[in-house]
């Protein structure tokens, strides 16, 4: 071992077991174990949610096919890869039982679907069902409850599709794959795949989806496709994943994934400060021995091999505490959440802890390279000259190389330019302003600092000396209560909007094909039973034909045509494909806001009537406003020009539709009604009875759907707010270990103070007060910078309304001199236990 | 073994250049004993730092057992230092952080002795403290700090010692003990000892005195030649 090695080992040794690299020790721990628990949590529970995502379209990844098979290379390409595959055929038909008959939706699943999900049966109609793992045998079949009702059947009758004659053997109560469709009304049948051709329903002239579901690793999955893809037809075929859901869970699950990643970010700026604040801590401390070794004949390369083996040393020891201590914090959360979130969390993933490593090694060098290399740049003179301090000092290429360290870090792992420029320039804007005030607290400190000594001039005297010291350390406070203010606040509006989406008593029923005649009565017997309906929508079918005279394409689809009027249907581009639901109103439906124009109660000039377009399909088929759409409704055709665009929120589990005409231009038309109540779990066998005398309406059943979506956002939250505790505690650390080094800073000064007599309660009070003030300006500017990257992050990167925080602009600075002062109070008390010559001995 | 010729020092502050030292020259001898005496703020330290090459001359020559430390840069210096300067401080120096055997062997080590660790026991039994060989400087009274400080620096065998008040925050006893240990140890090694003090009675000690007074050094003895005050 070479000299200086010996040196360094001897060195990290002593001050290790002294405790004399506690501060900048912990600090590696810390961003360690912060950002390996951070990104091992959030990856998993990311990993456990798309997981659990996936079962909204039963597998990973599905491939639909309209009305011809894929090619069976296709699947046996995807099984060599090592994927596991199921198959789905869909189909429209009629059903008989007897003299009733009813069109049915037809599902004929392989072996193995669904490959993600389960699908819930039960011996009764309406009945909340249980998980099956199998599927009906080859000549039975599994209907929805309504079906019962419809064909007048019970189990274990029998009921003829196509030339297949099946037996009824359980009520289909619910398949994973069903998506939220309200138009989609007729109930489902479900077969086994090979009875499918017996049934004799996919012959010429029918149309049939052939449906391929696909799972496995995200790395065989992503290889099938870019091998399937140049094969694809985008006429025919359409390829779906989880991650590319755009429904509300699928919203959610993304948003709750933005947001981890932001909570991880912020974990490692905050290691970088702490990291900052702890290295130059480190390099003062070290200013003698290097003078000492430089004195004794020690070259420059010798000194500067001590301290890059000490620093690598402490890197490494920081590094392994920080795995093991980030993953026992991450598995402790794991375990404390296991009742909470019904997803598996056990998957082990190797880049978190890469990461990690990475994050730690990269903050020790890049933060601890400018005070080692002013440690360097100590003259041996120091030895006679105790004054002599590191002669290199560029605050602004220090500032310039912690702001590039941190930019380049929170790029690389992001990977995302936007939220990083955000938290990136709130900050730089943060430490500018804090700059600024920091000058004129000072000028403040001097007047307030003068005349007779007490506790509050002491402090403002020591705020005005220690000026470039102080705005450092309020810019450190500052941006540690920032990030913690953002995390806080962006998990309460978040969870707060996710709360708003699915508020108590949403409407888990849908009841369509309401004539005229049956309004008041079925209101009325709603009303005995204490339900509510939540109003009545007309609907008329009708087929979107021109624009402006000019025809558009015309392709008409019914399977899941429904499902797509809902989720937004945004696949097709020709024309809108099938016929379109119309309804009229004078009131403009909750959750829609006018993006464009004037809503239908302005009258349009020259008697035309008009419609209000939803701006997505608006978009899609490159309608503008002014523009004259051309409905055909039965027989008739309407004309109607476009008055108004408007936003829909697709996350709400309301009716939503695309056109809204103006009620006059519909009023010779019959309609039919659409209404939706809500009904709690212990009164579902109501509903039998309730609709008995309303054969003809139909029910629709989203109780599971929205209890997987709440579910699913109740797991998230509770996520989200273990991250916000995880966060919350390396912040308060953070501000620990930042007081911490303060105080050794202030040392000197109290020695002297004591010294010379002054009472501990003085010395006390003036510290307290000096962190009281820094603690109050540093959360006043942490609330205004918090304002700022909010706004910016909620509009630019979660698709969030910003809004203003006021509470947080009197809280902050409260909370932040209170936890400042209490902190500083507490460090201070520690160093006045010392006795005098105690504290002066340490100086020397 | 120390040869200086109109050494000066400049130094710049905010109203301009100020000349702390006046243009210097004296010789010492080899295994001479030499004492810079002073008030505060004479300069003595400024020379001390200059000679013993921690420090860069602004005008002049100097020459440490014949090498031109004024022509060396600050690698070329450390290497001379390591070589043949020790060094003593009024506050000690100790690495906090090393033992009182870590902190002798230090010179030993850096200079690529052989059995530093050897070495620094022999010499830490001679000042007295082979019991305390594993203690850290804070747990050392200030007399003991600065025997290990003396041990250090006789551990590399230098050839010059320079002792900034060696005695300047010891009390009476130890005053005595440590200054009893500085020469016997200088005499037994044969070293050159340039000591820096305004002890005047520590300074009787040494073979020449010379006198320190606003950047001006003045001859106050001298071993050769008897008459007193003469201007270096």
């Amino acid at each position: 071992m070479s000299v200086a090695s010996r040196l360094a080992w001897r060195l990290f040794r002593h001050e290790a077991r002294r405790g004399e690299l506690t501060i900048i020790l912990f600090a590696i721990v810390l961003s360690v174990a912060a950002v390996l628990s951070l990104s091992l949590f959030s990856e998993r529970l990311q990993e456990a949610l798309t997981a659990k995502s996936a079962e909204f379209i039963a597998a990973d990844r599905v491939l639909d096919s309209r009305n011809e098979k894929a090619n069976p290379a296709w699947l046996e390409k995807a099984q060599s890869l090592g994927l596991q595959t199921a198959s789905q055929n869909y189909t429209s038909s009629m059903a008989f039982a007897g003299e009733n008959m009813q069109l049915v939706d037809v599902r004929a699943a392989s072996e193995g679907f669904p490959l993600k999900g389960k699908i819930k049966i039960a011996d009764e109609p309406f009945s909340p069902g249980e998980e099956t793992a199998t599927l009906p045998a080859a000549n039975e079949a599994w209907v929805n409850s309504r079906l019962f009702q419809d064909l007048g059947i019970t189990l274990g009758d029998s009921i003829e599709v196509g030339d297949a004659r099946f037996t009824v053997t359980k009520a289909l109560i619910s398949v994973p794959d069903e998506g939220f469709s309200l138009f989609s009304t007729n109930p489902k049948v479900l077969i086994r795949k090979s009875a499918f051709a017996d049934a004799g329903i996919s012959g010429p002239g029918s149309r049939v989806t052939y449906s391929y579901f696909f799972t496995g690793d995200e790395a065989q999955l992503e290889e099938f496709y870019d091998w399937l893809r140049p094969q694809l037809n985008r006429e025919v075929h359409r390829w779906q994943s989880v991650n590319d859901d755009d429904s509300a869970v699928g919203r959610s699950v993304n948003r709750a994934g933005q947001y981890f990643l932001l909570a991880s970010l912020l974990a490692i700026v905050l290691a970088c400060v702490s990291i900052g604040v702890a290295a130059q801590r480190y390099s003062q401390r070290h200013y003698d021995p290097v003078a000492i070794f430089k004195t004794l004949g020690a070259s420059q390369a010798m000194v500067q091999k001590i301290y890059l083996l000490q620093i690598s040393f402490i890197s490494v020891a920081g590094i392994l505490l920080g795995l093991v201590l980030g993953f026992g914090f991450q598995q402790a959360v794991v375990w404390a959440l296991q009742n909470r979130i019904e997803v598996s969390l056990d998957i082990w993933h190797v880049r978190p802890v890469l990461i990690a490593i990475f994050t730690g090694a990269v903050c020790a060098v890049l933060f601890s390279l400018y005070p080692l290399l002013k440690l360097f740049s100590v003259p041996p003179l120091r030895v006679l000259r105790r004054d002599l301090g590191a002669n290199m000092s560029a605050r602004v290429i220090q500032y310039l190389a912690a702001a590039s360290a941190i930019w380049l870090l929170m790029w690389a792992y992001s990977g995302n330019v936007k939220i990083s420029a955000i938290l990136f320039a709130s900050g730089v804007l943060l430490v500018a302003v804090l700059m600024v005030v920091t000058m004129l607290l000072i000028r403040l400190g001097r007047k307030l600092g003068q005349g007779r000594m007490g506790a509050w001039q002491l402090a403002w005297a020591r705020i005005s000396r220690r000026a470039m010291d102080n705005s450092v350390q309020l810019i450190s406070f500052a941006v540690t209560i920032m990030l913690l203010l953002v995390v806080l606040v962006m998990r309460n509006d978040m969870i707060k909007q996710w709360q708003d989406q699915l508020p108590q008593g949403t409407p888990n029923y849908f009841i369509t094909n309401i004539t005229d005649s049956q309004k008041q009565a079925l209101e009325n017997a709603f009303s005995a039973e204490q339900v509510t309906l939540d109003g009545f929508y007309p609907v008329v079918r009708g087929r979107f034909v021109a624009v402006n005279g000019e025809q558009v394409r015309s392709e008409v689809r019914k399977e899941k045509t429904g499902e797509e009027e809902q989720d937004g249907g945004r696949q097709q581009r020709s024309g809108l494909g099938r016929e379109a639901n119309l309804t009229w109103s004078d009131s403009l439906q909750t959750d829609n806001r006018i993006v464009e124009g004037q809503w239908l109660d302005t009258p349009l000039a020259d008697g035309k009537f008009g419609v209000s377009v939803e701006s997505g399909v608006a978009e899609r088929l490159d309608i503008k406003l002014g523009d004259v759409l051309t409905f055909n409704i039965g027989s008739e055709v309407v004309d109607a020009e476009v008055s108004s665009l408007r936003e829909v929120n697709w996350q709400t589990m309301q009716p939503n539709f695309f056109f809204v005409l103006e009620p006059v231009a519909m009023q010779q038309f019959m309609p039919t009604y659409i209404s939706s109540f809500y009904l709690a779990a212990e009164d579902k066998p109501k509903l039998a009875s309730l609709l008995r005398p309303f054969a003809n309406v139909t029910l629709f059943d989203v109780d599971a759907q929205i209890n997987q979506l709440r579910d699913i956002v109740d797991q998230v939250s509770a996520a989200v707010e273990f991250i916000l505790v995880l966060v919350l505690a390396a912040g308060s650390l953070v501000l620990i270990a930042q007081v911490q080094a303060s105080m050794d800073e202030r040392q000197q000064e109290l020695a002297i103070l004591r010294t010379l007599g002054a009472k501990g309660s003085l010395i006390r009070a003036s510290v307290l007060f000096e962190f009281l003030i820094i603690g109050a300006v540093a959360g006043l500017m942490a609330a205004l910078a918090n304002e700022v990257a909010l706004g910016l992050l909620q509009r630019q990167v979660f698709d969030m309304q910003a809004q203003l925080h006021g509470e947080y602009w009197l809280l902050a600075p409260i909370v932040g001199a209170m936890i400042v002062g209490l902190l500083g109070a507490a460090g201070c008390w520690r160093l006045l236990r010392l006795n005098t010559a105690a504290l002066l001995r340490q100086l020397i | 073994m120390i040869k200086t010729q109109q050494v000066i020092k400049k130094v710049t502050t905010s109203e301009g250049e100020l000349q702390i030292l006046q243009p210097i020259s004296f010789d010492v001898k080899a295994g001479e004993t030499i004492a810079i005496v002073g008030a505060s703020g004479s300069g003595k330290s400024t020379l001390l730092g200059l000679l013993a090459g921690l420090d860069q001359v602004s005008g002049g020559e100097i020459y440490l057992d014949g090498e031109a430390l004024h022509k060396m840069n600050e690698e070329q210096r450390a290497q001379l230092r390591g070589a043949k300067v020790g060094f003593i401080f009024q506050s000690f120096m100790l690495v906090q952080s090393l033992t009182a055997l870590e902190n002798v062997m230090l010179p030993a080590e850096i200079a690529g002795l052989d059995n530093p660790k050897q070495k620094a026991l022999t010499i830490l039994e001679q000042v007295g403290l082979a019991h305390r060989a594993h203690h850290y400087p804070n747990q050392l009274s200030g007399g003991e700090q600065q025997r290990v400080a003396i041990a250090r620096a006789f551990i590399s065998r230098p050839k010059i010692l320079f002792a900034d008040e060696p005695t300047g925050n010891l009390d009476a006893a130890n005053s005595e003990r440590v200054e009893k240990l500085l020469f016997e140890l200088n005499r037994e090694a044969n070293t050159t000892l340039v000591l820096v003090t305004h002890d005047d009675e520590l300074a009787g000690k040494c073979q020449r005195q010379l006198r320190m007074q606003a950047g001006e050094l003045t001859e106050v003895t001298a071993v050769d030649d008897s008459s007193a005050r003469k201007a270096v």
